[in-house]
């Protein structure tokens, strides 16, 4: 949809720690963002946009960008928070290069899960009059989303060996959360190891025009209807879409794709995901995730989960990849990459990214 | 046809980390009674209260400086209205920049006739010089101070 | 590529609307919006939306029902205070990236759900080193009125007179939650909130939903546009007490402002503000923060704010400032600074009814947001940014 100039992914940065006494929510923005921006290597030349995700009642500061937009380079910039996904402000500053208003930007992304209670949180995101007073919890919604997809006759012989394989990967990979870390309890049919590892996310990105490592060949970005029953269970149709548009976008087929990083809570959602995407067939997504190395290498849930950091942590991941950089977790050199983020209440909208090698 | 409301409460729990840097700012109010800031290794600008890092230039800081007990005014407010939760009015505020620090710290001001506000604002208008008065059993808060006037 | 408004959709505010959900202030706004472009909803490539604090609707992401349409790309921005105009200007950014040809933009505020806003005001400070403190946005704003007081002699008439006027402009505009004819007198006889301010200075809690359809020029056809002539944010440090002592711009100089003015001006090709601008619609959420606004928008200079208040009842070729009675006039916190650009916009489409100003080639609208540390300007226009 667009043709305005190409734009590069400069630099990344990602933390995951647990409850860190000795550094304050402010203090971890400042370090990741810090390490994104050596990384991208030249300071903050040029730098004139910050674009966040973060979200008030995960920070417990009800106008977090007040208190921490400054420790991620704010300071006299151009900066705008999006109570969103770190995928979705990530798209968002992609376009203001491409609107030639930004030079080069910082997108950054945090969730402190050590700090608030996860399931309090959860709970809050619902309408206040139909299903709050249910309790209803965002893992509830994927337990449902699970249970719909068994029903509908999706392949659960693979459960096992794609949770041991996330397992396996969340250890190897150096930036998974290693100590610490909480787990909500699951509900039928989800079992405990299927569950986030609640962990302090803080991903970092610096992007521009400048050619450099690794170029953003597609995006796209789509929602869900309000009304948790006005939408497909276990059929991610958000996703579908926003996978649609960004695949577009790159004039790539899925199957050419080399390396996905793809963003659900629980195992059962990756591999619901991994169909919605186009890469499975129906019912046929933990399969993929059991044995299909291309997919999510990084561990996925396993590996740490604090919202709404989720999809620029898959971006980062993603990067590393293209980057040969990824350490243990490195799947040979591919030369192109999608990455996904979700936002808003279980799910409800979703970017997609397609990167390439460049 | 009664339009329905629902009842709810906004509370949620939080423990905020304050890291180590705050930490030792606190742990210095309670052990010592004294003020301290950091200083930024770019700007080399004395932030207080201390802190990890200057926003300004994205920097850490290192050295600890000691600042004050004294300092003066830069502006005030007196609140005359009880806000739920906070304490009760009157209450001075005020903006202080401590002796050598480089920026200026916010904290109530007590021991003011407060019996004629328009007095009370005259007086603080001419910026006077304040100092930093401990509670008696400090608990490493930021409350553990007041500044009165000199 | 240049962008354009072409419907605005405004529910009116009040204290609250207990006949009307959320998400039916949203599809009321959204449908207005639509209406006055002429665009059904599948006309729309994205939407844009916005509620902050969500601690004052006390329900998270309550917006959420703005994803109106099926499938569409939806982001949701939180900048405080400011969240109407960044979502404005984010549909600016993804048109102009040609990522999308229409968007819509929604804001609302549902803080009529609140029982204390104050309360949920503290919540918005630093919890390890402020929150013990009985900091909110009246005392924010008190420990500045007195510094401009000080320094430039700004009296607490002049607060007064600048409350007064955007009371008597409220009296003609429909959609605001207050209408009280208020004198300078009776802003200085109502009760004193935290020195030198008084609650007729303060603005109300307003509930209520704005939306505004956004196109690129390609669409705009018979519609009356108002262009998006510039638009610039800029954001400062949190640290009030780090601004004290910040060579050329303390704590009352609105920093973010100037420099987010001095942009937008230079994308329109204003030069000189205080003639080229006939409607101003200002995010003062007191009269201290309008004075602050002077200076950095280039109206006068700071030594001159108090003469400039003087001269606006008696001086016609001066830019009139918030005909729609700004903030005072209705609060709707997350969609103030949406407002602000709605107004403006129906001023350069010569479509604001009894508060129409004449002659309004250009309009600007600011957003403040924050510990006054988010600013946005935009200036919209007749014509296209030459
Ligand atoms: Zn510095």
């Amino acid at each position: 949809m667009t043709d305005a100039a190409d734009v590069y992914i400069e630099g990344v940065a990602i933390e995951l720690s647990w409850a860190d006494r000795t550094r304050s929510l402010t203090e971890l923005i400042f370090t990741t963002v810090s390490k994104a921006v050596d990384d991208a290597g030249r300071g903050y030349e040029g730098i004139d946009s910050v674009v966040l995700a973060a979200h008030d009642l995960v920070d417990g500061r009800s106008l977090s960008s007040m208190v921490t937009a400054p420790a991620a380079g704010a300071y006299l910039r151009d900066e705008v928070r999006y109570s969103d996904d770190g995928a979705g402000a990530f798209a968002a500053a992609v376009a203001r290069i491409e609107a030639d208003e930004a030079e080069r930007s910082i997108v950054a992304a945090w969730g402190r899960a050590s700090e608030h209670d996860v399931e309090e949180f959860s709970r809050a995101l619902f309408d206040r009059i139909f299903l709050a007073p249910l309790g209803l919890e965002e893992l509830h919604v994927s337990a449902l989303n699970a249970q719909k997809w068994r029903i509908d006759g999706g392949d659960a012989s693979h459960v096992e060996t794609a949770q041991a394989r996330r397992a396996t990967a969340a250890k190897a990979n150096p930036r998974a959360l290693h100590a610490g870390g909480k787990r909500s309890t699951p509900a039928y049919p989800l079992a405990s190891d299927h569950l986030p590892l609640w962990a302090d996310v803080v991903a970092a990105v610096v992007i521009s025009k400048r050619p450099s490592g690794v170029r953003i060949k597609g995006l796209g970005l789509s929602s869900e209807p309000s009304w948790l029953g006005d939408r497909g269970v276990a059929k991610a149709p958000a996703l579908k879409r926003a996978a649609q548009r960004a695949l577009s976008e790159a004039q790539i087929g899925v199957d050419e794709i080399e390396l996905f990083e793809i963003d659900g809570m629980t195992l059962y959602d990756e591999a619901i995901a991994l169909e919605a995407i186009g890469l499975a067939a129906t019912g046929e997504g933990m399969r993929s995730l059991a044995h299909d190395p291309r997919c999510n290498p990084s561990g996925g849930s396993m590996a740490g989960y604090g919202v709404p950091a989720m999809g620029l942590a898959r971006i980062v991941e993603a990067t590393l990849q293209l980057r040969g950089a990824a350490g243990p977790v490195q799947q040979g050199r591919p030369r192109t990459a999608m990455a996904s983020g979700q936002s808003v209440t279980a799910a409800q909208t979703q970017t997609v990214v397609v990167l390439e090698a460049a | 046809m009664e339009l329905v409301t629902i009842e709810g409460k906004w509370d949620f729990n939080y423990t905020y980390f304050a890291g180590e840097s705050a930490s030792r700012f606190f742990h210095e109010l309670r052990e010592n009674q004294r003020i301290m800031g950091t200083r930024c290794t770019k700007c080399e600008k004395l932030l207080v209260p201390a802190r990890a890092y200057c926003d300004v230039c994205m920097s850490v800081t290192d050295e600890w400086v000691e600042v004050g007990p004294e300092g003066t005014l830069e502006t005030f407010t007196i609140i005359t209205t009880a806000f739920p939760g906070l304490p009760k009015p009157p209450i001075v505020m005020a903006y202080v920049t401590l002796d050598g620090a480089d920026t200026a710290l916010i904290n109530l001001v007590h021991g003011m006739d407060l019996s004629d506000i328009e007095k009370a604002a005259q007086k603080l208008n001419a910026l006077p010089r304040v100092r930093v008065e401990f509670i008696d059993e400090p608990k490493g808060r930021i409350t553990d101070f007041s500044f009165k006037l000199i | 590529m240049s962008v354009a408004i072409i419907g605005v959709g405004q529910t009116g505010y009040r204290r609250s609307f207990a006949d009307k959900s959320s998400r039916e202030l949203i599809w009321e706004a959204a449908r207005l919006a639509l209406e006055d472009a002429g665009m059904g909803i599948d006309a729309i490539d994205m939407v844009i939306s916005g509620v902050a604090p969500d601690a004052l609707a006390g329900e998270a992401s309550v917006e959420r029902t703005a994803m109106l349409g099926f499938g569409k790309p939806f982001l949701r921005i939180n900048t405080g205070g400011v969240t109407g105009s960044s979502a404005v200007f984010a549909g600016n950014t993804f048109i102009r990236a040609r990522r999308a040809r229409a968007v819509l933009v929604v804001g609302l505020e549902r803080m009529g759900q609140a029982t204390s806003s104050q309360q949920v005001f503290n919540t918005i400070f630093d919890p390890v080193y402020e929150k013990d403190f009985p900091l909110t946005t009246i005392t924010m704003a008190a420990l500045r009125a007195s510094m401009l007081m000080r320094l430039y002699g700004y009296t607490a008439m002049h607060w007064a007179q600048i409350a007064s006027r955007s009371y008597r402009n409220a009296l003609r505009n429909p959609l605001a939650h207050i209408h009280r004819d208020v004198s300078p007198e009776d802003v200085l006889n109502s009760p004193l909130l935290a020195w030198p301010i008084h609650r007729y200075e303060a603005c109300p809690m307003s509930e209520g939903a704005c939306a505004m359809v956004l196109v690129d020029e390609g669409m705009v056809g018979d519609r009356i546009p108002a262009w998006i002539q510039g638009a610039a944010s800029i954001t400062d440090s949190y640290a009030m007490g780090d601004r004290i002592h910040r060579p050329g711009a303390t704590l009352v100089d609105l920093l973010s402002l100037k420099l987010a003015a001095q942009r937008a001006y230079a994308e329109a090709g204003v030069d000189r503000p205080r003639e080229q601008l006939r409607a101003v619609e200002l995010y003062s959420a007191f009269s201290s923060a309008e004075a602050m606004a002077y200076p950095a928008l280039g109206l006068c200079a700071s030594e001159d704010g108090p003469r400039f208040v003087e001269a606006q009842f008696t001086d016609p070729t001066l830019p009139v400032i918030n005909p729609s009675g700004g903030p005072q006039g209705a609060n709707p916190v997350s969609v103030t600074a949406m407002v602000r650009i709605a107004e403006a916009a129906l001023q350069v489409r010569e479509m604001a009814g009894e508060r129409q100003v004449a002659d309004v080639e250009r309009a600007v609208a600011t957003g403040q947001g924050g510990a006054t540390q988010f600013s946005t300007v935009c200036v919209l226009g007749k014509r296209q940014a030459a």
